[in-house]
């Protein structure tokens, strides 16, 4: 063997895990396309009432068939799954920072204070998320429900983000860089900066799930989105009382919906059944 | 083990006083005065917290009964749903962990449980209710149904038929919901049991698989679902506050919903401190019952 073979870098392996990553990334990425080009893709404005006969079947004239109110089901399905990515997306940012990103600092903080902001997350979490989204909703607005959804799903993220930091501050690197003198904040950065380059995709994709599924709920109860600018799960309970007769009503959201979340599962990796 | 169970008691006991404290927190609210100031709002929760300690957890501001008999007459409700919902998620949840950790059915039925977890509980429970209207020719208005307790009491054949149809189809999506934290957990503990190192030991000793599976792989595998028991039962609440909702099964996370709309703190404070409350004790039972199963530590 020589030197030169010796010293190859391996290439990159393909497994089954990161092939089914890649696809989850690329529904996201069409679903983005998707909903970027939205108003341009759907034929009908948003909420446009009476644009064919009331709930009409999937034919040639309107493939995804019309809802109660003569409206363009699929030209809806587009209107509101941009809502509902929007929407998610600024959630799973507030999950991002005030989850994984403080729950990685407040690991690090001095005087036990990290361990109190625990403890709150661990309580916070031991309430389903989507009653503390609603409690949110309830103290503020409805106008906030990403804001509430993204805070509801952030102490999961925070306990985990918490212990994984604790972790690594007790790994042999940490106290090899503590006894060279290396200060704390530095080492935090590092930390932090190698934990982001490594997970945030993942951490990302795992909160955009989390929170689609907590917002779209929050929508079906009637506490998230409101008309015109309807999401997937105000569709689907709009569709409650005509979907026994009229299944597309209802069926075409949720199947939007589902595709939303199952790429972002597969994005991030989750193991089959596992909670977002 | 009994300084591992202080250890988890004394979490326990912090977690509550916690919840306690989110509850009087939100029960402060109810007071018309909340929002004269940062200092003031504290009074007011120390206020709130007092009474909590003299079990005066208010009064419902919609009916004026107290708080505590609002829930009182809710909360058997979503305990049964839970209940029946824990049982459906272990009926489903333990054959499909144990088959999905055969390697290769594994990765077979992969996807398809992808698929099955990214649908949200309320359009699994829709789906479920239109199946039962449209090909089983079910009365999809459940909320007539009788009591199923009452119907036992009263040993009425018909009216415990009834009951238990307007049962089936929230538990099922209840425990559909648990069944993939139950599998999942299952599957995990076998994955790590079937490698542990003692398993070969066992052989070279004379045990045979299926000794050895029965004697040590069963009470790992109990073990790790116990370790999740927390999760699985965050799950189960979960998706009871939608079936609930779905099915207009008359629980407490139904209560929870109206209170919100309505701004009745009192009952909603109690609602979710009684919530956390259960979801802490299931936690720490099942860490202690991992715990003497076979030594496994629950989630720090």
């Amino acid at each position: 063997m020589s030197l030169v073979s010796t010293n190859e870098v391996p290439g990159p392996t393909i497994t089954l895990g990161g092939v089914i990553r890649a696809v989850g990334f690329i529904g996201l990425g069409a679903i983005g396309v998707t909903v970027g080009l939205s108003d341009v893709l759907a034929r009908a404005p948003a909420d446009a009432v009476d644009y064919g006969p009331p709930l009409m079947a999937p034919s040639v004239h309107f493939p995804l068939g019309t809802d109660v109110l003569g409206r363009d089901m699929a030209s809806e399905t587009l209107h509101a799954l941009a809502v509902t990515v929007t929407n998610a997306g600024i959630a799973a940012i507030v999950v991002v920072v005030a989850g994984g990103l403080a729950g990685f600092i407040a690991a690090r903080l001095p005087y036990r204070i990290g361990f109190l902001l625990r403890g709150i997350g661990g309580i916070l979490g031991a309430v389903p998320a989507l009653l503390l989204a609603i409690l949110f909703i309830g103290l503020a607005n409805r106008g906030l429900a990403p804001f509430a959804a993204g805070l509801a799903a952030a102490p999961l993220g925070f306990v985990r983000a918490f212990d994984r930091a604790r972790a690594l501050g007790q790994s042999r690197h940490a106290e090899f860089a503590r006894a060279t003198g290396i200060s704390p904040g530095a080492l935090l950065r590092r930390d932090l900066t190698y934990e982001f380059r490594d997970s945030f995709l993942s951490i990302a994709t795992r909160a955009l799930a989390a929170v689609t599924i907590v917002l779209s709920t929050v929508s079906f109860f009637g506490y998230g989105a409101t008309p015109p600018h309807r999401d997937l799960g105000l569709m689907i309970a709009a569709a409650r009382d005509v979907y026994f007769d009229a299944w597309w009503t209802a069926a075409i959201p949720a199947i939007a919906l589902a595709l939303f979340v199952l790429c972002a599962r597969l994005a991030a990796g989750l193991d089959e059944g596992e909670r977002a | 083990m009994w300084s591992f169970g202080l250890r988890r008691a004394g979490r326990l006991a912090l977690g509550l006083l916690g919840a306690i404290l989110m509850a009087a927190t939100v029960a402060a609210q109810a007071a018309p005065d909340a929002k004269h100031g940062l200092l003031h709002f504290i009074g007011i929760v120390l206020s709130r917290l007092a009474h909590f300690a003299r079990l005066d957890f208010g009064s419902s501001a919609i009916s004026a009964l107290p708080a505590a008999h609002e829930l009182a007459q809710r909360l058997p409700a979503t305990l049964e749903l839970v209940a029946a919902g824990a049982l459906v998620a272990a009926v489903i949840g333990v054959p499909l962990g144990i088959i999905l950790s055969m390697g290769r059915i594994s990765r077979a039925a992969a996807p398809l449980i992808q698929i099955v977890a990214a649908a949200p509980v309320f359009c699994a429970g829709l789906a479920l209710l239109w199946l039962s209207v449209q090909v089983f020719h079910w009365d999809a208005n459940l909320q007539d149904a009788p009591n199923l307790w009452s119907a036992i009491a009263a040993a009425n054949g018909a009216a415990i038929r009834e009951a238990l149809r307007a049962l089936v189809l929230p538990a099922l999506t209840v425990g559909a919901a648990g069944a993939a934290g139950v599998q999942l957990s299952l599957r995990r503990a076998v994955a790590d049991a079937r490698d542990a190192p003692y398993r070969r030991g066992l052989k070279m000793m004379g045990l045979g698989q299926f000794e050895v599976d029965r004697l040590y792989l069963v009470p790992e595998a109990i073990a790790g679902v116990l370790a999740n028991l927390g999760e699985i039962a965050l799950s189960l609440f979960s998706a009871a506050a939608v079936a609930e909702w779905v099915f207009g099964w008359p629980g407490a996370a139904v209560l929870f919903l109206k209170s919100v709309a309505l701004h009745d703190w009192s009952v909603v404070a109690l609602v979710l401190l009684s919530f956390a409350a259960i979801v802490l004790i299931a936690e720490f039972a099942g860490s202690l019952g991992a715990r003497a199963l076979a030594g496994i530590e629950a989630n720090p």
